[in-house]
C-alpha cells in the first residue's frame, strides 16, 4: 500500500489550515497502513467514519477561511469540498458490503479521493493567497 | 398558576395556526410573523407621519384646521395618508398584543429566556405613549377628550406642582404649551420605541422583521383598502367651552380612558401599575430547573463558526484558543443565554454518527443528550421494526403527542428541538438500513419554539446551510411533519423502489417537495375573507362604538382655582439686636415667616352640597398658592350655584361668596375660577 507523502506543496498558508492537512496525512496513511486483507470491517468503517468527521471539521475551517478572505473561486471549492463529502460516505458503504470490500481498491480509491483535492482546489487556494501578500 | 390559561391559549393558536398555514400557506401564515409584521406596520407609520408632518402645523390653532386641509383638500395623497398612519398604528396595537399573547402561550420568555419579554414591555407602553398623543395633536373633540383625561390622569402622580389640567379649562386657559410638547413626544417616542424595537431583537439571531414578501403586499392591500373605503377623518373641531356627549374613540389605544372616569385617575393607575408588575413578573413565574447549557469538547473544535452562525439566541461566540492545538479560535457558549436548544450541535462537523464505535463527541454537545446516547436509542429502538415500511420519527419535544401513524412501526428519537439533528444522523438511519423513511416531526409550520430549528433543518436538507443532508439520500423518503401528508408519506413507503444510496455523483441536494395545499381559489377566498375581516375590525374600532362621556341633558361645571392666601403671621421689623443674633448670612430687616393660610371651599347647587374641601398651599413651606380643580357633571337647566371660600385662618364665616343662578345648555362647560384681586368669576 503506498502512503501520501508529504509534499510542501500541500501547505497553504493559512495556520490552522495547515495544521489540520498535516494530521488529516497522518490520519489517512494510519488507515492505509492498516488495511490488510485480514482487517476487521468494523475496525476501517470506524477509521473512515472517524475521517468522515474529521475532514468535514476540516473542510468547514478553510470555508471559514476563504468565505473571511472574499476568495473568489470558495464556491466551487466548497462544492468539490460536498462531492468529498459523499464519496467518503459511500467508500463507507462499499466497505460494510463484504462483495464490494478490495483493500486494494479501497487504498487506492482513498489516496487519490484526498490527494486529488489538495492538488487543485487547495493549490488554486495556495496560489491565490500568495499572489494576495 | 398559569398552565391552564396558557395551555388554553396554546389550544387556541395551535388550531388557529393550523387554519392559516391552510389558508395563507405556511410561508405567508401572518400568525407566525407578527413580529415581523409589527416591523412593517412600524415603518408605514413612520413614511406616512413624515408625509403629515411637513403639512402639519405645531400651533394649537392651526392644527386642526392643517389636519383638515390635509385630508380633504387632497384627498388621494393627504387623506391617504393620514388613513394609513391611523391603520398601520392600530395594526401595531393589535399585532403587538397578539403577539404578546403568542409568545406566552408558547412560553417562549421562561426564566433565561426573559430578554424578548422584558424589551417588549418598554416597546408596548411606547407604542402607546406614541399613539396617544398622537390623537392629541388633532385638536377635535377626541383630541380635546384625550388631553382634558391625559390630564386628569397624570394629575394623580406627583410629577407636577400643580394640576396640568388646569390648562384645559376653557379656550381662554388654553395655551400651545402643551400642544407643542405633545407634538414633540409624538416624535420622539416613535424614535425611542424604534430603538427599543431594535433592542429587542437583538439578541435574536436572523431575528424577522420582515413579513414575507407576498404576505407583505397582502396586508399593504389591505391597509390600502380600509384607507380608501374607511378613510380617517377628524371628530368636530375642539372647543374646551364645551364638552361633547359623545365621542368616537379609538379602542386600540384609549380603551382605559373611560375608566378614568369611570373609578377615577388613581385606580387606573393602579390597573395600569398592577398589569405592568404582573407582565413584568410573568418571565419568573414558577418553572422547572433549566437544562445544562450545550458544552464545547474543544477536541473536536477547529473553531469554524458554524455553531456560532446557527444559534438562534446569539449565546455563541468564537474566542481566542485556550488549549494546546494550534487553531486560532474555539467556540465559547455564553451560559446565561444559552436555552439548550441544541441546535448547534445539529450544525457540527463532527457531529455524526458515522464515527467510529461507542465513543465520540461532537464539538459540541448538549450534556443531557449526547449524540452518542442517541445513536445508541436508535439503534436499540429499530432493532424490532419489520417489513416495508419501517420508520424512524426524529420528533423535538415540543412537537407534542405523535399520530397513530407516526407511531406503527416507528422509532421514535427525541431531542430538545428539531435543529438539533445533525443530517447525517438521516444518511446513518439509511445507510445502515434502520429504516425505510423518516419523519421529522417539529411544531407547526414556521412556529418553531426555538425559533430556526424548523428554517435550518429545511434549509440543511436543501443545500443551503450547512451542513447539508447528502445529495444521496432519497427525498421521498423523509417527510416533514409540519408540511408533508403524512398519512400518504407513511402509506407509500413501502412500495417506493428499493433503497439504493451513492451513485449520485456530483448532484446537488434536493429540498423536500411542498406539503399539500388548497386549491389558490380557496386560498384566495379564503385570505379575502380573514385579511377583509381584519381590516373591517380594525376600521371599526378605530372610532366605534362611540364613548358618552356625558348625558344627554348633563352639563359639566369646574371648579378650577389658583390662590395664593395671606401668610399666617405678619411680617415684623427686626430690632439692631434681633439681627445681630442671626448668623450673617440670614440677616435681613424684617422677619417674613412664610406660611399661608389654607383653603377653604364650599360649592353648592340648588341647596346642596357639591363640594367641601381644604387645600393647602403648595410648597415646601407652605408658601405657594393654593389650586384647586374639580370637575363635577351636573344636569342642564337653570339651576342655582353658591361657591364660598375661606382663606383667612378664621374659624368660620366666609371671606368670599359668589351666588347667582345660571342656565346650562347641554353639554356646556361652567368654570368658576377665582382671582385674588376680584374674588370669584364664571362663566
Ligand atoms: C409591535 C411591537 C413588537 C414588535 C414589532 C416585536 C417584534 C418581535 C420580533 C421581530 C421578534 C423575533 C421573532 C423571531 O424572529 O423569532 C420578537 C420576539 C419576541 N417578542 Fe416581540 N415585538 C413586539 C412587542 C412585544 C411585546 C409587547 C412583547 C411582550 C411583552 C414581546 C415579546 C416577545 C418575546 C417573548 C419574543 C421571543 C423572544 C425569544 O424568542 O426568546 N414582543 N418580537
Ligand atoms: S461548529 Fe463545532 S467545530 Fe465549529 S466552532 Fe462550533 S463547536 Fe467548534
Ligand atoms: S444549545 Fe441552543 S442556545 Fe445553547 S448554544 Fe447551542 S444553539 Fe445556542
Ligand atoms: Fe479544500
Ligand atoms: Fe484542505
Amino acid at each position: 500500500m503506498t502512503l501520501i507523502a508529504w509534499r510542501e506543496d500541500f501547505t497553504i498558508g493559512l495556520p490552522d489550515v495547515d495544521y489540520e492537512h498535516r494530521e488529516l496525512v497522518s490520519m489517512i496513511n494510519a488507515l492505509l497502513e492498516s488495511l490488510g486483507p485480514d482487517t476487521g470491517v468494523p475496525q476501517i468503517v470506524a477509521a473512515l467514519g472517524e475521517i468522515h468527521a474529521r475532514i468535514a471539521l476540516h473542510f468547514a475551517l478553510e470555508e471559514r477561511d476563504m468565505h473571511q478572505l472574499h476568495y473568489a473561486a470558495a464556491a466551487e471549492h466548497k462544492d468539490d469540498h460536498e462531492r468529498l463529502l459523499d464519496d467518503i460516505l459511500d467508500i463507507i458503504d462499499t466497505v460494510e458490503s463484504p462483495l464490494d470490500y478490495d483493500p486494494e481498491a479501497l487504498g487506492d480509491r482513498l489516496s487519490r479521493w484526498f490527494t486529488g483535492h489538495f492538488r487543485t482546489h487547495d493549490a488554486r487556494l495556495h496560489r491565490w493567497l500568495v499572489g494576495r501578500s | 398558576m398559569t398552565a391552564n390559561p396558557r395551555r388554553w391559549l396554546r389550544a387556541t393558536f395551535g388550531a388557529l395556526e393550523a387554519v392559516c398555514t391552510r389558508v395563507f400557506s405556511p410561508a405567508w401564515n401572518p400568525l407566525v410573523q407578527l413580529g415581523a409584521i409589527g416591523w412593517f406596520f412600524y415603518w408605514v407609520v413612520a413614511v406616512s407621519g413624515v408625509y403629515l408632518y411637513v403639512f402639519f402645523d405645531t400651533g394649537i390653532t392651526r392644527a386642526y384646521d392643517t389636519v383638515e386641509a390635509l385630508t380633504h383638500a387632497q384627498p388621494w395623497i393627504g387623506g391617504v395618508m393620514r388613513s394609513l398612519h391611523r391603520y398601520a398604528s392600530d395594526g401595531l396595537v393589535a399585532v403587538a398584543l397578539v403577539h404578546l399573547l403568542r409568545e406566552f402561550a408558547f412560553a417562549r420568555m421562561k426564566g433565561k429566556r426573559w430578554f424578548g419579554w422584558i424589551t417588549g414591555l418598554p416597546v408596548l407602553m411606547l407604542i402607546y405613549v406614541s399613539g396617544i398623543t398622537g390623537y392629541w395633536l388633532v385638536w377635535d373633540v377626541l383630541a380635546q377628550y384625550v388631553a382634558v383625561t391625559t390630564a386628569e390622569l397624570l394629575d394623580v402622580l406627583p410629577l407636577f406642582g400643580e394640576p396640568i389640567s388646569r390648562n384645559f379649562v376653557n379656550q381662554v386657559a388654553l395655551s400651545s404649551r402643551f400642544f407643542t410638547l405633545m407634538s414633540f413626544i409624538h416624535i420622539a417616542a416613535p424614535l425611542l420605541l424604534l430603538l427599543f424595537m431594535w433592542i429587542h431583537i437583538h439578541r435574536h439571531a436572523a431575528a424577522r422583521i420582515q413579513p414575507a414578501r407576498g404576505l407583505g403586499v397582502l396586508v399593504a392591500g389591505s391597509l390600502l383598502g380600509l384607507a380608501i373605503v374607511v378613510p380617517a377623518v377628524s371628530q368636530a373641531r375642539a372647543n374646551l367651552d364645551q364638552v361633547q356627549a359623545t365621542i368616537g374613540l379609538d379602542w386600540f389605544y384609549l380603551p382605559l380612558y373611560p375608566l378614568v372616569q369611570q373609578w377615577g385617575g388613581a385606580t387606573v393607575w393602579q390597573l395600569l401599575g398592577g398589569m405592568l408588575l404582573v407582565l413584568g413578573l410573568v418571565p419568573w413565574l414558577p418553572r422547572g430547573t433549566p437544562a445544562p447549557v450545550a458544552k464545547v469538547n474543544l477536541l473536536n473544535c477547529n473553531g469554524c463558526g458554524r455553531c456560532v452562525a446557527d444559534c438562534p439566541f446569539g449565546a455563541l461566540s468564537l474566542e481566542p484558543r485556550s488549549d494546546w492545538q494550534k487553531y486560532q479560535a474555539e467556540a465559547v457558549v455564553n451560559a446565561d443565554r444559552c436555552f439548550s436548544c441544541g441546535l448547534c450541535v445539529g450544525s457540527c462537523p463532527t457531529a455524526t454518527p458515522f464515527r467510529s464505535a461507542s465513543v465520540f463527541a461532537a464539538g459540541i454537545e448538549l450534556p443531557q443528550l449526547p449524540l452518542v446516547t442517541l445513536r445508541e436509542q436508535l439503534e436499540k429502538s429499530c432493532a424490532p421494526l419489520a417489513g416495508g415500511d419501517r420508520l424512524v420519527v426524529f420528533a423535538c419535544e415540543h412537537a407534542g403527542t405523535l399520530g397513530a401513524d407516526l407511531r406503527r412501526n416507528a422509532a421514535v428519537a427525541r431531542m430538545p428541538c428539531i435543529g438539533m439533528l445533525p443530517p447525517s444522523f438521516i444518511d446513518f438511519v439509511f445507510s445502515r438500513r434502520l429504516a425505510d423513511g423518516v419523519v421529522i416531526a417539529g411544531c407547526g409550520a414556521n412556529s418553531c419554539y426555538h425559533r430556526l430549528g424548523q428554517r435550518w433543518t429545511e434549509q440543511r436538507i436543501a443545500g443551503q446551510r450547512d451542513p447539508w443532508l447528502r445529495a444521496r439520500v432519497p427525498r421521498e423518503r423523509i417527510a416533514l411533519s409540519w408540511d408533508a401528508d403524512l398519512g400518504a408519506f407513511r402509506k407509500g413507503l413501502a412500495s417506493l423502489p428499493v433503497l439504493r444510496l451513492g451513485g449520485r455523483g456530483a448532484s446537488k441536494p434536493l429540498p423536500l417537495p411542498a406539503g399539500p395545499r388548497w386549491p389558490v381559489p380557496m386560498r384566495a377566498i379564503g385570505i379575502a375573507l380573514l385579511l377583509g375581516a381584519m381590516a373591517g375590525i380594525t376600521g371599526l374600532l378605530a372610532t366605534s362604538p362611540g364613548w358618552r362621556q356625558l348625558g344627554q341633558d348633563e352639563a359639566v361645571l369646574q371648579l378650577s382655582i389658583r390662590h395664593a392666601t395671606a401668610t399666617k403671621v405678619e411680617c415684623k421689623p427686626l430690632t439692631p439686636q434681633q439681627m445681630a443674633e442671626l448668623k450673617p448670612n440670614m440677616r435681613r430687616p424684617v422677619d417674613c415667616p412664610r406660611e399661608r393660610w389654607p383653603v377653604y371651599l364650599e360649592l353648592e347647587r340648588d341647596g346642596q352640597l357639591l363640594y367641601r374641601g381644604t387645600h393647602e398651599p403648595s410648597g415646601l413651606w407652605n408658601d405657594g398658592a393654593a389650586t384647586v380643580f374639580r370637575t363635577f357633571r351636573i344636569p342642564a337647566g337653570p339651576q342655582s350655584i353658591v361657591v364660598r371660600m375661606r382663606d383667612s385662618g378664621r374659624a368660620s364665616g366666609f371671606d368670599h361668596v359668589h351666588s347667582g343662578t345660571i342656565d346650562l345648555e347641554p353639554g356646556q362647560n361652567f368654570v368658576i375660577e377665582f382671582r385674588s384681586g376680584e374674588g370669584f368669576t364664571w362663566h
